[in-house]
């Protein structure tokens, strides 16, 4: 039974499994099962999410290395990413944490950097960039759908009421309609009637909107306060020009207001006025005794009668004796 | 309670019976011979059982989930699934299975007619252990051939499912989508991690059955009671241990 035909079919055969176990592995795994190849590098996170052990690395979607280890360090959550050796990362990279499909499979993203910036050394940290957790956004939409469905509510408790005596805004403009429809109806057949009669002239308000002769009364009448408007812009001006004359001491008003001379002038003036009045007053002087003294109005007068009697005497005893008559009347 | 009994027995006797083949590992050299004739007979026939079988395993996996995944326009992942479910699970459990209905049942019978026919007894008379030249071949020749079976079984299995993907009107996909949601999927551990169970499967089975079948008692009839109940016990053993293997090696 045992010859050497079986065992080399046997050796054949094991040959040829251990081949296809070598094929399997390096087509998996690239020959990079044991040994760890390439260079780490730190990705700190406030939260890794679904992030685990053996996702993709990939830089401008491209597979560059694998997410060797997660661990908490220093309050935050790391990601240690194995990286290919071939690739070389800027240090002004930053990596993000992305999802690759809808079935939660998640990947570390790192954008190309600027070529200029100096690569990053095995250990070093990468920067980080938080991405919108979608667990976040849920939650967040969900709250917004408890607030839209909470404003709604209220809406409608507003709108349609919740049982209490007088109920929601509709039943309240129903009854409020209901109770007054004879009063509505009244009010729109009026309102009929008015639209009516204004459409046909009828009325002030009727002719105002029907007839053409106010219109043109109306343009005649703007005509006019334009050429009135025309007149007294016309008037302000000169009105203007003399203030500015007035305002820079031109003509007589002007210098009475602002030349200080003629204002000086003007006060001694006055105060001579004054002090002549105050003598008038007082009686000084010849006027002032002209004014006040009566002796002299009577003396006046008495020569006046004189004078009188003495041209009686002249007419009576001719011009003979009127020389005689004045010195009586004078003496 | 009598039931409960023997499978103690069963099981402490197969653990004597390991450990006394194991004492005889140093004369693996001088029996080689031996070695290469269990070789040929637990991996060289099985195979062609073990490619059919698992073609077929990975053709209706594929199939399966491409009808089931078509409502959710998913068929790409069709290749990750075969290829994780054949790596993972189906290529060592399948290989198992069959070891244990193929060499197994052979196995137990072949010991069991030479202990009923007393040739054990007459080995034992003549100082020869039983196991050391009875046992211990098989169980170097199953380490050595489960992981070419489960390789094969799992390259068969993914090969089947790329098939059926190909030429299935409602799945659609490629050879190379297919392969590439393999690779994307399926990591050399995972293949590690199956052929691991493989070797602790096949292990199990050809201790059990020569456990079985050395500890027959009785005339003939006794070979084809032995049979069913080295089979009966393979299977469950198998379906036993995945899970504890599996959750090892997770």
């Amino acid at each position: 039974m045992n010859n050497p035909q079986q065992t080399a079919r046997v050796g054949l055969f094991f040959l040829l499994g251990m081949a296809l176990v070598w094929v399997t592995y390096e087509s998996l795994s690239g020959g990079r099962l044991f040994k760890k190849e390439g260079y780490t590098i730190v990705a700190g996170f406030e939260n890794l999410e679904d992030l685990k052990v053996a996702d993709d690395v990939k830089m401008a979607g491209v597979s560059i290395g694998s997410v060797e280890k997660t661990r908490l360090s220093k309050g935050r959550a790391e990601a240690i990413l194995r990286i290919n050796p071939s690739v070389k990362i800027p240090s002004d990279a930053t990596a993000t944490i992305g999802m690759a499909g809808l079935i939660g499979t998640n990947y570390i993203g790192i954008d190309l950097g600027s070529p200029g910036a100096a690569p990053l050394a095995d250990g070093a940290e990468i920067r980080t960039k938080v991405t919108p957790d979608i667990n976040k956004i849920m939650t967040q939409l969900g709250d917004l759908g408890q607030k839209l469905e909470g404003a709604l509510g209220s809406f409608s408790t507003a709108v349609n009421g919740s049982g209490q005596a007088g109920g929601g805004l509709f039943q309240k403009l129903d009854r409020l309609i209901t109770e007054n429809s004879a009063k509505i109806d009244a009010t729109m057949s009026n309102l009929q009637e008015i639209t009516t009669k204004l459409n046909q002239g009828e009325g002030t308000l009727g002719r105002l909107i029907n007839d053409p002769k106010l219109h043109d009364d109306l343009v005649a009448t703007v005509g006019e306060l334009k050429t009135a408007a025309g007149q007294a812009k016309t008037f302000i001006a000169d009105a203007q020009g003399i203030v500015s004359q007035v305002k820079s001491g031109q003509g007589t008003l002007g210098v009475l207001l602002y030349d200080e001379q003629a204002a000086s002038n003007l006060k001694g003036t006055v105060k001579n006025l004054k002090d002549l009045s105050d003598k008038v007053a007082r009686g000084e002087g010849s006027l002032g005794r002209l004014i006040n003294d009566d002796s002299l109005f009577l003396s006046a007068q008495t020569t006046l009668k004189k004078a009188d009697r003495a041209l009686d005497g002249m007419n009576d005893s001719g011009p003979i004796t009127a020389v005689g008559i004045v010195a009586n009347s004078l003496f | 309670m009598k039931q409960l009994r023997s499978i103690l027995e069963g099981i402490g006797s197969a653990i004597f019976l390991m450990l006394r083949s194991a004492s005889f590992v140093g004369t693996i050299p001088s029996q080689f011979a031996r070695v290469i004739e269990q070789c040929y007979l637990i991996g060289y026939t099985t195979l062609p059982i073990v490619a059919i079988l698992c073609f077929f395993v990975g053709s209706v996996l594929a199939l399966q989930a491409g009808y089931s995944m078509q409502d959710f326009q998913a068929q790409q992942f069709i290749g990750s699934l075969v290829g994780l479910s054949m790596a993972r699970e189906l290529g060592p459990m399948m290989v198992s299975i069959l070891l244990a209905g193929r060499v197994g049942s052979a196995v137990t019978a072949e010991l069991a007619s030479m202990k009923v026919y007393q040739e054990v007894d007459a080995l034992v008379t003549m100082n020869i252990s039983p196991e050391r030249i009875l046992v211990l071949p098989r169980l170097v020749a199953v380490l050595v051939m489960m992981p070419v079976l489960t390789i094969i079984a799992n390259l068969v299995g993914w090969y089947g499912g790329a098939v059926v993907c190909r030429y299935t009107g409602f799945i659609a996909i490629g050879p190379e989508s297919y392969f590439a949601a393999v690779r994307h999927v399926v990591k050399f551990k995972d293949v590690f991690d199956g052929m691991v169970k493989a070797e602790v499967f096949g292990f199990a089975v050809v201790l059990v059955c020569c456990n079985i079948g050395l500890n027959t008692r009785g005339g003939p009839r006794e070979i084809g009671a032995s049979v069913t109940r080295a089979v009966v016990a393979s299977l469950i053993l198998i379906l036993v241990l995945d899970y504890f293997v599996t959750k090892v090696l997770i």
